[in-house]
């Protein structure tokens, strides 16, 4: 009778042993899961954070380089231009008093050639670096980067901003919203064989949007991307997306054409008034 | 006669609780459509036969018919029905495998063990419970739910377990097996026809546990989304 009881007890005892361990045993499983899982996430962030910055540090070395070849451009070759100009007037006014008219003429076209190679080169260091957006602003500069594609191409391309509307954001921000208007630009005039391109950028208080549409042949972007077509502008407007949290989306209406619309978060601009840059100062461009 | 079966549950609340507690699950599994999962289709046989079976046994019990019989081929039963679920959650090949050798082995080993433990097969009224195989039932699906555990930390592919279905099948199912893993060998002993021993509040647990598990299952079911199982 004694050993019956003593083994309703063991047995009482050991089930009840085996029970907590099982409660251990998924208590433990869940817990380490969710730490494991925070380790996880933590690891992720890291390295988001450090592409980011590698992504951020190529971005800035990329617009330091085009600074460096602007300044050249304008510092040295735009110098020397403007000096062969000087000469070639000099010379010009002395051919003109032999009054060789053969002379005469080989001598305009020299000049005239100078002149064109000073406007080129003008227009190169102008593309290289927006000066116009350090200066006046993301609206003026885009505003001006339309105006001379309109002139050079049979396109019309509508830009809807209200400067009222669209304070001015940090240089970083605007370097990055008229990068990507560039390429989406840019890329509906090389690929989609367009006559008219819609430009619009709203704020509001979180987000800024910009809808880039033409009417052109269209693309679809899911194929694109499922091809590694994607070529190094699209893949240039997500990298510098990538770094202000911005998103953007392709589409392909049923009427035609293409749709690109992009959504950025809205930075706050730091107190301190942005020293305006010249493009041919020789520093580091800090953006 | 429902008065006698009525009489009986009242006698013995806890048990026939259990018993009738497995509708919950079976309903749930139907109503969520989470049966459309072929783990939680055999989660839905494995209630349905549990239930028949508890049911069978709590008839033989009104009517002071012996009922091991029942108990004893259950175990095989289980055993394939629950092994099959880790079947289709595993994502090793070699585990599948480990677990179809398994269930071929224990079936060979549960069938041995009965005609082991009654030496007159046929004798359905002195018929004792097995004195191994429940245990080993146990013991294997405590290795498969501890695998799968290892499996789900190592892959770290589901960011909250509570609102993981086959995790609270698992733990409902650990927390069954570790309450009856002791007291499922003393069976053989105590639950003779002709010398019942008593095991007092030992033998409450394991039905305590079976109604957790039964709860644990049906928290399961409620997470399953049939529109996300469709999205695999």
């Amino acid at each position: 009778m004694q050993n019956s009881e003593e083994l309703k007890w063991a047995l009482l005892i050991a089930s009840m042993a085996m029970l907590m361990m099982a409660f251990c045993m998924i208590s433990f499983v869940m817990y380490y899961q969710k730490r494991r899982f925070e380790e996880e996430k933590r690891i992720n962030e890291i390295e988001k954070n450090y592409n980011r910055l590698l992504l951020d540090t190529a971005l800035n070395s990329e617009e330091t380089e085009r600074r460096r070849i602007a300044q050249d451009l304008h510092d040295d070759i735009g110098t020397m231009l403007s000096l062969t100009k000087l000469s070639l007037n000099q010379l010009s006014k002395m051919v003109e008093n032999y009054g060789n008219e053969k002379d005469d003429q080989i001598m305009r076209k020299s000049q005239s050639l100078v002149e064109e190679t000073i406007l080129h080169v003008r227009r190169i260091t102008r593309d290289l670096v927006p000066t116009t957006l350090e200066r006046f602003g993301l609206l003026e500069a885009v505003g001006e980067f339309v105006h001379k594609l309109e002139e050079g191409n049979k396109l019309a391309i509508s830009f809807h901003a209200s400067p009222e509307e669209f304070p001015r954001q940090g240089q970083k921000l605007e370097l990055t919203i008229y990068r990507i208007i560039q390429e989406l630009v840019n890329n509906a005039i090389k690929h989609a064989s367009c006559s008219r391109i819609d430009i619009n950028l709203e704020i509001n208080d979180v987000l800024i949007d910009l809808r880039v549409i033409d009417n052109g042949v269209g693309f679809d972007p899911d194929k694109i991307k499922e091809s590694n077509l994607a070529g190094l502008g699209l893949l240039g407007i997500e990298s510098r997306l990538a770094i202000v949290n911005g998103t953007v989306q392709y589409e392909k209406p049923e009427k035609g054409g293409s749709r690109a619309f992009v959504q950025i978060p809205v930075m706050p601009v730091s107190d301190s008034k942005p020293e305006p840059l010249h493009p041919f100062r020789r520093e580091r461009v800090n953006i | 006669m429902f008065e006698t079966y009525f009489a009986y549950s009242l006698r013995k609340p806890i048990p026939c609780f259990s018993t009738f507690i497995t509708l919950l699950p079976i309903v749930l599994i139907i109503t969520r459509k989470a049966y459309l999962d072929p783990t939680f289709k055999l989660l839905l046989f494995y209630s349905l036969s549990k239930l028949i079976t508890d049911l069978l046994i709590f008839d033989s019990a009104v009517r002071q018919q012996n009922s091991i019989v029942y108990f004893n081929i259950s175990i095989p039963v289980f055993y394939s029905l629950l092994a099959g679920m880790f079947y289709f959650k595993f994502s090793s090949s070699i585990y599948k495998k480990g677990i179809l050798y398994s269930i071929g082995g224990f079936l060979v080993f549960a069938i041995w063990d009965i005609s082991n433990s009654n030496l007159e097969i046929t004798d359905f009224q002195n018929h004792r419970a097995v004195l191994f195989a429940k245990t080993v039932e146990g013991v294997l699906i405590i290795v498969l739910i501890l695998m799968y555990f290892y499996e789900i930390i190592n892959s770290l592919v589901i960011p909250d377990l509570l609102t993981f279905p086959f995790f609270w099948v698992c733990s409902g199912l650990l927390l069954y097996y570790s309450s009856f893993i002791f007291i499922a060998p003393i069976l053989h002993y105590a639950a003779s026809w002709k010398n019942i021993q008593d095991l007092g509040i030992a033998r409450t647990v394991p039905y305590i546990f079976e109604i957790i598990c039964a709860l644990f299952f049906s928290v399961g079911v409620y997470h399953f989304s049939a529109d996300d199982y469709a999205k695999q």
